[in-house]
């Protein structure tokens, strides 16, 4: 008996010593929000995720900037096969449940979470304004561009400034009316023209500057259609461009030549991906190539003829404008022969040469490219100018002089000077130099997704897709209905209070 | 960590001493033989025959025949038999002894093994069901979960997809989440969350069904658990056992698809403009993928000991090859089962279990496109008048329609895509007999499970060439230990009364680790996946760490009063690392109740009625399916580039919930079993409810908040239900027919949602853009319900055309039902239709649950032959086919079924089919959703056993052979390739709430095999 009792015992030790259960989660490799931020360079890192996030396939990389250049008049569809629901947001034919829609709303708001979770982080620091605001205001800045993109889409949006901790606290809030959410992109840009530093480290242009938040200033209010504000930021940018390195390149080329340099003085602020090279969730994943690229060309070309501008665009564009050599392509190199574009293997129209022509590093169609895409560029700060100069003052030679500033710039054909397009002609009025501006922009920025925003603001809808000289003509074009894309269905059913949906939808 | 490697060392130390012990020895003597014969002169094998005070023994062959060295002629022979009462024999000099064993009438003796215990079959107060090692090993089966489909009342076993090694999904009684898993747990050997065993390997399976059975394992008891137990060896001389047989196989079915000139004008008429150019081949690609399978399963084993020691010793390989090309599957394992008694009072015992199971796997039900389409929706979708390579740059062909995707032979052939599993497994028992009436058993097992997978796209197809070539290396390896210690106390008190009380604890830890590399651009496809570094490009590699802990306490007093009246109540304490820090411990408690009415003096003379028995429980079991560190918030990583250099960058990706807590499941059974004329005829019925509340669900949060949902514990999911089970032997005597009946009917439905509102969720290739939510969960109908658009068929000229964004409004063009719009004054709709078809006009549209299944076996046996016939079938269940959706959308991007040839034109409008037409929305609609009921002859099998003359002469017990056809018929009206189908249904999040979805799976395959069983 003894001798079983020892056994028992050893046997229910063993036990016992297995059974000194801890049942506290120690994850090993799992960042927690608790201890995350603990230096500036915690909250430099979570700005960096937002960076990050916009650099993705969702967003810059593909479904945002794609749902934008299809809602102009400058590309159309190309291939009739792409899936229905680009057709829609091209033809003014969508309905709630965009694809497209719901692909890139969750990210940009995710993109706001990063900002308000660095925000947050920033302030739990608790240092002084000196050491810490340059980052509130990064974190502000990111902010206030993702909050302009959704605001010029949608109309009214759910706006949230701070890190959601509980989601029930935001379950069941209704949409916040643009004219304020205007106010609080402004608040945001005007602190971080405040406190971000003339440059960024090396130059970099992917994170901004003191001098990206005027040029970005100077654009919301564009939109707000104050102008005399808008005028007046856009001059600091132009006046303060040696302090904030900025400057037009050379040969417009190179602005398409990936990769091109961090620091490129025209970019105000840019989109960085790297070659060949992607991330979980679509990040870092650049599908604007392909997605232009001429189907069944050689490579870099080579791509899925998706977004394809009309005759019309390329049919309109004076050939001698250098601009029109590097923004489209009308012909490809196809089993190495040279080949025109009647005889493209999908889509015989010229296809759009910006993105596909030099991707860099990338895949044989174009993917995971190289390229820094120019959210905002010197030549537009100056266009900006321009129009708001013109809109206060009317044509006057300053405003002239910027638009000539940019066609100088384009009269250099790789190297070598041109004529066209020539300086403008003076003693235009004021309604024809701003229509002056609007077609230098559409040219200027073909494809970069500015011209639906511009279409909108100046209300050309009618004009553009159903007028007589439309480039892309849309009978189904609804002005009450197609300046405002639907808020996802389903947020309307997570969230009732998100009603009304926008109209016609 | 130390203690646990140390144990995994000693295991191996001992493993040669123990195969050296089973080598026993074997003395020479007299030799006496006989027959062993029940009541009515039937053969009775497996009746072990020891000569008393020894250790010297035999077991009888399937004839009933047994012989036996012995020492001299003197002696007392003991015969004894499971249900039979013993016999001894004083052997007094004979050398022939037959013997004529008595069935014990008064109680059938076997037991079923519940957890931490055994309990005779006639005292079970729960919902058991056992399937026999025959009924496993009837067919080559991949695994014993395969094995078990349609066995089993209460038990739903569908494949996942139809690639061999592929996953099956298991439900016992239904679903018991949304969100969580509904998987049973597997207790092999005592040995919680342990691998299986191959079938032949099986000594018995028991299903635990309702919650008197389950509860004992408490926080992973709601879904089931299946008791496994495995061969053990008898004493007795040595005996092998050889299985073998191969098979040959054909895909179950394929689609009638267009071809190359029906394409072609149908292109022409979705896309007038597009250029087709000159392709001009009629490729069948379903032809070209499609190959003969074949499979081999062998399996041999050793058995035998002596008084003290016990051993079986068993090899299994099985190989498959699948009937699409370079696909494939196999495992070989290895098992050894010690047990020796090391004096009157303690036993130990020590399983071994090894098995390496590689897989070739065929790309197939892919989730989203991209380049690569899966071999099976390719060999329907891709276009048939392209050939293999295009002549001119003797290049794979692709796709000119849609994205220029690889052709389906491209990718079967060229795409590498393997994985390789090892398994060692140890699992240790020692019992201590402290008193004659208390017993005290512990268990160490440890199982690792060591992974790979490798994956390379060479230049050939579009997906590598684009990148020059992608390769992926992954390993995993994950490790479960598990400590059990309970004590066992029985009472008789007598007067067929008696108490039994069981009480213990555990402790369970698992670790399991992930890795992995991916590069791109190599120098040559030769590589494959074995040279990363030689890779031009890398991307991001990838490792983590998952650990979890449980530990637990139980208990189970079991008490039956004068033979009539049987009680049981069962608790176990569950702690589980995984739960939030406010919820880290639960209790699970059941009861039961069981009348032997037969046993009562008034139902006395009633001779037809064997036994019958009434049976009632209930309790509460809980599903702590939710992994490690859910309940934490969280930052990821982003992939981040600043200056043309990555950078450490975050952005928060998962919010905390501090009050997740598992799922609780009551459950009520009611249930009746009843044996009839000397249990020739034998009825199992069960009435279940279940009840589970605090459903994990992740729940969707409004996009806005940045998060995309988070995990809740919302809302509560009803399972109810009958299953009714029959065995009945037809016939006895020469010719004897056998049959087995189950039939299950769930009904699984929602009783509560947060706020009474519905949920919307997507199923869907991720390439079928466009279609948005596909299911609903809504209060009063069952989960993985079907929501979509009703199809009214066509429009015709002179319709009026409804409108709405993105709906046809042509002649020839998809009509859908206006319902529903109409808003009161309050805003709220109506349910009357507005004229506008959109996203209000969805409504309910198919039910994926069958409202019953069922299994048929018959067995029938005359002198040497038998012969299997097992169908299996669903009833009632609505299938989605985004196969179909996808070929039969008509708007021009890919092949469709011949289907198309119905469709409209202005001069064939009597049709439902429509126009074809480009740039047409995908949309869930009745049009897609069938009725997947079917029927299935899943095995015929003809065997014969050689008459004992021959086996004898060949010092054989056993010799059998047989031929063999499984699934060769089937009935249905699906118009899908086959209604035995899954997507997406794999993993805890998808497997209860994607339920019948058809798209792009490996199809199942028709097998014909031949086969031998030997025994020596």
């Amino acid at each position: 008996m003894k001798k079983f009792v020892n056994k028992f015992l050893v046997l229910t030790l063993s036990g016992l010593l297995l059974s000194c259960v801890d049942l506290e989660e120690k994850p090993v490799g799992i960042l927690a929000p608790e201890s995350m931020f603990k230096t500036t360079k915690d909250v430099e890192t979570a700005i960096f995720g937002a960076y990050g996030w916009i650099a993705t396939e969702r967003l810059y990389g593909r479904q945002f900037v794609t749902a934008l250049m299809l809602r102009g008049d400058m590309a159309d569809i190309g291939d009739r096969g792409t899936p229905a629901e680009r057709q829609q947001v091209n033809d003014f034919n969508m309905d709630d449940n965009n694809n497209m829609v719901n692909q890139f709303w969750p990210v940009w708001y995710q993109v706001i979470s990063a900002s308000n979770a660095a925000i947050s982080g920033a302030e739990s620091l608790k240092l002084p304004e000196n050491e810490i605001n340059h980052l509130i205001a990064e974190a502000r800045f990111v902010r206030a561009f993702s909050y302009f993109h959704l605001v010029q889409v949608f109309g009214d949006i759910p706006y949230i400034d701070f890190f959601i901790t509980d989601p029930s606290t935001v379950k069941d809030i209704s949409r916040t009316p643009q004219a304020e959410v205007y106010q609080k992109i402004i608040a945001d840009l005007e602190h971080a023209k405040q406190w971000l530093p003339d440059q960024q480290p090396q130059g970099v242009r992917s994170r901004p500057s003191k001098g990206t938040a005027a040029a970005y200033l100077a654009s919301v209010h564009l939109t707000l259609q104050d102008y005399p504000k808008a005028y007046t930021e856009a001059k600091f940018v132009i006046d303060n461009k040696a302090r904030f390195g900025y400057g037009l390149v050379p040969d417009f080329q190179d602005l398409f030549r990936a990769p091109q340099p961090g620091n490129l003085q025209e970019h105000i602020f840019a989109i960085d991906f790297l070659g060949l090279v992607s991330g979980d969730g679509g990040a870092n994943d650049d599908i604007i190539p392909p997605m232009t690229g001429i189907r069944g060309a050689d490579a870099p070309k080579s791509g899925w003829s998706v977004s394809v501008p009309s005759m019309a665009v390329y049919n309109t564009w004076d050939s001698r404008d250098y601009r029109k050599e590097v923004s489209m392509d009308d012909s490809a190199l196809i089993g190495g022969v040279l080949q025109p574009y009647t005889v493209f293997a999908n889509t015989k129209r010229p296809h759009i040469a910006k993105y596909a022509r030099y991707p860099g590093r990338s895949n044989s169609e174009g993917r995971y490219s190289d390229h820094n895409y120019a959210a905002m560029r010197y030549a537009e700060v100056l266009l900006i100018a321009a129009e708001a100069a013109a809109e206060v003052n009317g044509p006057t030679a300053e405003a002239i002089g910027y638009v000539n500033e940019v066609r100088a710039r384009a009269r250099n054909w790789a190297g070598k000077q041109t004529t066209f397009p020539e300086n403008v002609a003076p003693g235009l009025s004021k309604p024809e130099f701003i229509n002056l501006v609007l077609e230098e922009r559409r040219l200027e920025l073909a494809f970069e997704y500015k011209r639906w925003y511009d279409i909108k603001r100046r209300n050309l809808g009618e004009q553009v897709f159903k007028g007589p000289n439309s480039l892309e003509p849309h009978a189904n074009f609804d002005p009450n209905r197609d300046y405002l894309m639907p808020i996802p269905r389903n947020e309307i059913q997570v969230n009732p209070n998100l009603n009304p949906q926008n109209p016609g939808y | 960590m130390n203690r646990i490697l140390s144990f995994k060392l000693k295991w191996l130390l001992l493993l040669p001493f123990f195969l050296f012990l089973v080598v026993g020895a074997f003395a020479q003597g007299i030799l006496v033989s006989g027959k062993v014969t029940g009541n009515g002169g039937e053969a009775l094998p497996g009746v072990t025959i020891v000569l008393k005070g020894s250790s010297v023994g035999t077991t009888s062959d399937v004839a009933g025949n047994y012989s036996l060295n012995l020492p001299n002629a003197n002696g007392t022979l003991v015969f004894s038999y499971i249900g039979y009462v013993s016999q001894e024999v004083v052997i007094n000099n004979r050398t022939t002894l037959n013997v004529s064993l008595v069935m014990d009438a008064k109680a059938m003796e076997e037991v079923v093994v519940v957890g931490y215990g055994t309990v005779k079959k006639s005292d079970v107060t729960g919902a058991v069901s056992s399937v026999s090692s025959e009924e496993l090993s009837a067919y080559p089966a991949q695994g014993t979960v395969q094995a078990l489909q349609g066995r089993a009342a209460g038990v739903q076993i569908q494949a996942n997809n139809g690639q061999p090694g592929a996953s099956f999904k298991v439900r016992i009684r239904g679903g018991t989440s949304i969100n969580a898993s509904s998987d049973p747990i597997y207790v092999v050997d005592g040995f919680v969350g342990g691998a299986l065993p191959p079938p032949e390997d099986i000594e018995s399976l028991e299903v635990l069904k309702d919650a008197s059975a389950t509860a004992i394992y408490g926080s992973r008891g709601a879904n089931g658990v299946i008791m496994i137990t495995t061969k053990r060896g008898k004493a007795g001389k040595p005996r092998i056992n050889i299985n073998s047989s191969v098979s040959s196989q054909n895909e179950i079915n394929r689609l009638d698809l267009l071809n190359a000139d029906q394409f072609r004008a149908y292109i022409k008429e979705a896309r007038p403009a597009f250029d087709l150019g000159s392709a001009n081949a009629n490729t069948d690609w379903q032809d070209l993928i499609f190959r003969r399978g074949a499979i081999q399963n062998h399996q041999l084993s050793f058995s035998g000991g002596s008084e003290n020691v016990n051993y079986y010793i068993s090899g299994n390989y099985y190989d498959q090859k699948g009937v699409i090309l370079n696909s494939g599957f196999k495992r070989f394992s290895v098992t050894s089962n010690i047990d020796i008694k090391a004096s009157e009072k303690l036993k130990v015992g020590l399983n071994l279990f090894a098995q390496r199971a590689s897989q070739q796997q065929a790309y197939t039900q892919e989730g989203s496109g991209g380049l690569t389409p899966g071999v099976i929706s390719a060999a329907f979708k891709f276009e048939p008048d392209q050939p293999i390579t295009d002549p001119n740059t003797g290049r794979f062909t692709v796709a000119r329609l849609n994205d220029p995707q690889d052709n389906p032979y491209a990718v079967a052939t060229q795409l590498e895509n393997e994985s390789l599993n090892d398994r060692i497994q140890g699992n240790f028992y020692g019992e201590y007999d402290i008193l004659k009436e208390l017993k005290f058993r512990t268990t160490i097992g440890a199982t690792t499970n060591s992974g790979r997978t490798g994956y390379f796209a060479p230049t050939t197809l579009n997906v590598g060439r684009t990148v020059g070539g992608e390769a992926t290396v992954s390993g995993a390896k994950s490790t479960l230990l598990l400590n059990e210690n309970y004590l066992t106390y029985t009472r008789d008190f007598g007067t067929s009364s008696n108490f039994s009380v069981m009480g213990g604890y555990s402790f369970q830890t698992s670790s399991s680790e992930n890795w992995g590399g991916t590069g791109q651009s190599f120098i040559s496809n030769a590589v494959s996946y074995w040279n990363l570094g030689g890779a031009s490009v890398w991307q991001s590699p990838s490792s983590g760490l998952t650990e979890w802990q449980l530990g637990s306490f139980y208990g189970r007093a079991n008490l039956s009063l004068l033979d009539r009246y049987l009680f049981t109540a069962t608790i176990r304490r569950d702690g589980s690392s995984n739960f939030s820090k406010n919820h880290k411990w639960a209790t699970f408690p059941s009861g039961a109740f069981a009348w032997k009415m037969s046993s009562e003096p008034f139902m006395q003379g009633i001779s037809a009625i064997t036994q019958w028995k009434w049976r009632a429980s209930y309790g509460l079991t809980g599903n702590q399916a939710i992994t490690p560190y859910q309940t934490l918030a969280r930052f990821s990583n982003v992939y981040t580039i600043i200056d043309g250099l990555a950078v450490n960058a975050v952005r928060p990706t998962v919010v905390a919930n501090n009050d997740l807590t598992w799922e609780t499941t009551a459950q009520l059974d009611i249930g009746t079993d009843i044996s009839l004329l000397d249990n020739r005829l034998n009825f199992i019925l069960d009435y279940y409810r279940s009840v589970t509340r605090d459903l994990l669900f992740s729940v969707q949060l409004p996009q806005y908040s940045g998060y995309p949902n988070q995990l809740q514990n919302i809302g509560s999911v009803e399972n109810k239900g009958f299953e009714f089970t029959l065995n009945s032997r037809n016939l006895v005597g020469e010719f004897q027919w056998s049959s087995d009946i189950n039939i299950s009917r769930n009904r699984n439905k929602v009783l509560e949602l947060p706020g009474g509102n519905e949920l919307q969720y997507s199923a869907a290739p991720g390439h079928l853009v466009g279609l948005g939510n596909t299911h609903v969960l809504r209060e009063g109908y069952p989960v993985g319900t079907i929501f979509g658009w009703i199809y009214d068929g066509v429009y015709q000229e002179g319709d009026e055309f409804l409108a709405g964004g993105g709906f046809e409004r042509m002649a020839g063009g998809e009509k859908f039902r206006d319902i529903n719009g109409k808003r009161d004054a309050q805003g709220n709709l109506t349910g009357e239709p507005d004229g506008v078809l959109n996203s209000d006009d969805r409504t309910i549209i198919g039910n994926p649950h069958p409202k019953f299944i069922w299994g048929f076996n018959n067995d029938f046996s005359y002198k040497g032959f038998d012969l299997n016939i097992f169908f299996q079938g669903s009833q009632g269940n609505d299938i989605l086919s985004y196969t179909l959706m996808e070929l039969n959308l008509l708007s021009g991007i890919n092949n469709a079924t011949t289907d198309a040839l119905k469709r409209w034109t202005p001069t064939n409008t009597n049709t439902d089919i429509p126009k074809a037409a480009s740039g047409r929305t995908r949309r869930v609609s009745t049009r897609w959703v069938m009725d997947g009921s079917y029927a299935r002859l899943k095995n015929v099998a003809l065997g014969y056993n050689l008459l004992d003359s021959i086996t004898n002469s060949l010092k054989m017990s056993k010799l059998r052979v047989y031929i063999s056809a499984q699934n060769i018929w089937t009935i249905t009206k699906y118009k899908g390739y086959d209604p035995e189908v899954n997507y997406m249904s794999e993993g805890a999040t998808n497997s209860n709430r994607n339920l019948g979805l058809d798209y792009g799976s490996y199809p199942n395959a028709k097998s014909y095999t031949v086969g031998i069983n030997i025994g020596f």
